[in-house]
């Protein structure tokens, strides 16, 4: 069984990727887990790297 | 500053004009033409000490990016003449600012006070307030409705429900919200005469400095019994966030804390309002986006993000350069003041196909009008679950609106939306 969808939060802004829903404003399809976006991706809201997110329980 | 890099001189006029938002036409045609021809170019408008006018989208996100690089509060955050400049150092003590908020904040004050409410603005927390702001929006859809079929959209209804939101987070009684209200205006409509303080025009002058700072100390009269109250009778409000806070086991500044709060209370619903305004009327003027909303309110997301980038209510903010440095291979010395033309930055040919459509479908649609980087808008999560719960309520029961006379912006080179939007329309 495929592990459950986490989230993300991007430090600075807030912003949340959310597994299940991608984001597709950034080319991210639906089911798009966090370890396969690239590790140059930048949170589309404020720039901070991928690695100032952090995985959160909603 | 090299001459040869200037911009024509009356686009530099333009540019700093409030007039010209007012209108907004001709200065996005200027805009246009120094994106095309001289994308970041040095502005000297009489009055004004000569700046670098940024308008191009990636130009504006590397400045917003780089915030050790290119500092808030070194110099003026808004654009200042020479002559106000001079009146605030004097009132100030040195400082060329009369209130010292996030937005005048460099590191590390700037991460630490940010830091006081940033969880309080996160998604996950204000979620909480979804079902109360829903109640709040539905209140104001049912006065528009009893207004008949015509109100003045902007006053009627926009100006005054992200007001109603956000007073009732930071605990302002109902009863004081016109006054929090006029307060506002006055500090953001300085060069309206409809709105300042003094029905004048007399922003950026020694006169123009000291009615603003009327409405400063006003602002802080009034916080300063909230926060004696929150001190006394702390709740998990955001003034008591504000009020208790501490930075390295200190107690908050008092003038830092004063205005924490004014920037919660004016940028905290102006920009909401105008955004809110500024995209009925662009809807009232592109009836296909209408009947695509009413045939699909899946699409109201899209409608709050294309208002946003319309409208686009912060017009600029300054910064300075804090060491030599190269951009868009123009060479920025040290102290060199820069201003982010965020109207420019939304309507850049090179981001957004068709700029100059209103498009409630665009996508996608990352635009600069949050501003980017650690100064990001505080309260984005919060203004787009605002306006996306409005315009669900209203979009429900909304059957037709069209405009039913001549709708005006307020004359404001920094914060500026529609000042009225006269409307008629059919509700449900």
């Amino acid at each position: 069984m495929a592990d459950a969808f986490k989230n993300w939060q991007c430090r600075t802004c807030g912003y949340i990727y959310n597994e299940a829903d991608g984001d597709p404003m950034e080319g991210l399809a639906p089911g798009t887990r966090w370890a396969d976006i690239p590790e140059d991706w930048e949170c589309p809201l404020c720039g901070t790297p991928k690695s100032d997110f952090d995985m959160v329980e909603l | 500053m090299s001459a040869e890099l200037d911009i024509p001189k009356e686009f530099a006029e333009t540019i700093v004009d409030p007039k010209a938002y007012a209108e907004e036409d001709h200065l996005q045609e200027v805009f246009t033409k120094l994106r095309a021809d001289n994308p970041l170019g040095i502005a000297r408008a009489e009055g004004f000490n000569p700046f670098w006018a940024i308008t191009k989208f990636d130009d504006i996100q590397h400045v917003e990016k780089n915030n050790e690089l290119f500092h808030n509060g070194d110099l003026a955050t808004t654009l200042t003449t020479i002559d106000a400049d001079k009146a605030v150092r004097e009132m100030m003590g040195g400082s060329p600012h009369l209130v010292r908020s996030l937005v005048q904040m460099d590191n590390p004050d700037h991460r630490n006070y940010r830091m006081l409410t940033q969880n309080w603005f996160m998604p996950q927390n204000i979620k909480k307030l979804e079902v109360r702001i829903r109640e709040i929006a539905r209140t104001f859809v049912d006065r528009m409705a009893d207004y008949g079929n015509e109100c003045d959209f902007a006053r009627d209804v926009a100006f005054l429900y992200p007001l109603h939101v956000i007073m009732e987070i930071l605990g302002v009684p109902e009863s004081d919200e016109p006054r929090m209200l006029k307060l506002t205006q006055e500090l953001f409509g300085a060069a309206d005469p409809d709105l300042n303080r003094t029905g004048e025009v007399s922003e950026n002058t020694e006169e123009g400095v000291g009615s603003v700072a009327e409405t400063v100390a006003e602002f802080m009269e009034y916080f300063n019994a909230i926060t004696e109250d929150r001190r006394a009778n702390p709740t998990d409000d955001l003034s008591s966030a504000i009020a208790n806070g501490t930075i390295n086991d200190e107690p908050l500044d008092h003038f830092a804390a004063m205005s924490y709060y004014i920037i919660a209370a004016t940028a905290g619903h102006d920009t909401t309002s105008a955004t809110t305004s500024g995209g009925i009327w662009a809807l009232c003027e592109n009836q296909d986006q209408f009947a695509k909303l009413k045939a699909d309110p899946g699409l109201i997301p899209g409608l709050t993000e294309e208002s946003i980038r319309w409208v686009t209510p912060v017009k600029h903010f300054m910064r300075s350069a804090t060491a030599d440095t190269e951009l868009r291979g123009r060479k920025i010395s040290k102290g060199d003041w820069m201003m982010l033309c965020y109207s420019s930055g939304n309507r850049d040919e090179e981001k957004f196909e068709n700029p100059f459509k209103f498009n409630v479908e665009r996508m996608p649609n990352k635009h600069v009008a949050m501003g980017y980087g650690a100064h990001v808008c505080l309260g984005q999560h919060l203004a787009r679950m605002e306006m996306n719960i409005f315009f669900e309520e209203l979009f429900a029961r909304l059957e037709s609106i069209e405009l039913a006379g001549v709708a005006k912006r307020m004359e404001a080179n920094f914060v500026c939306g529609p000042k009225s939007v006269p409307v008629r329309f059919k509700m449900a």
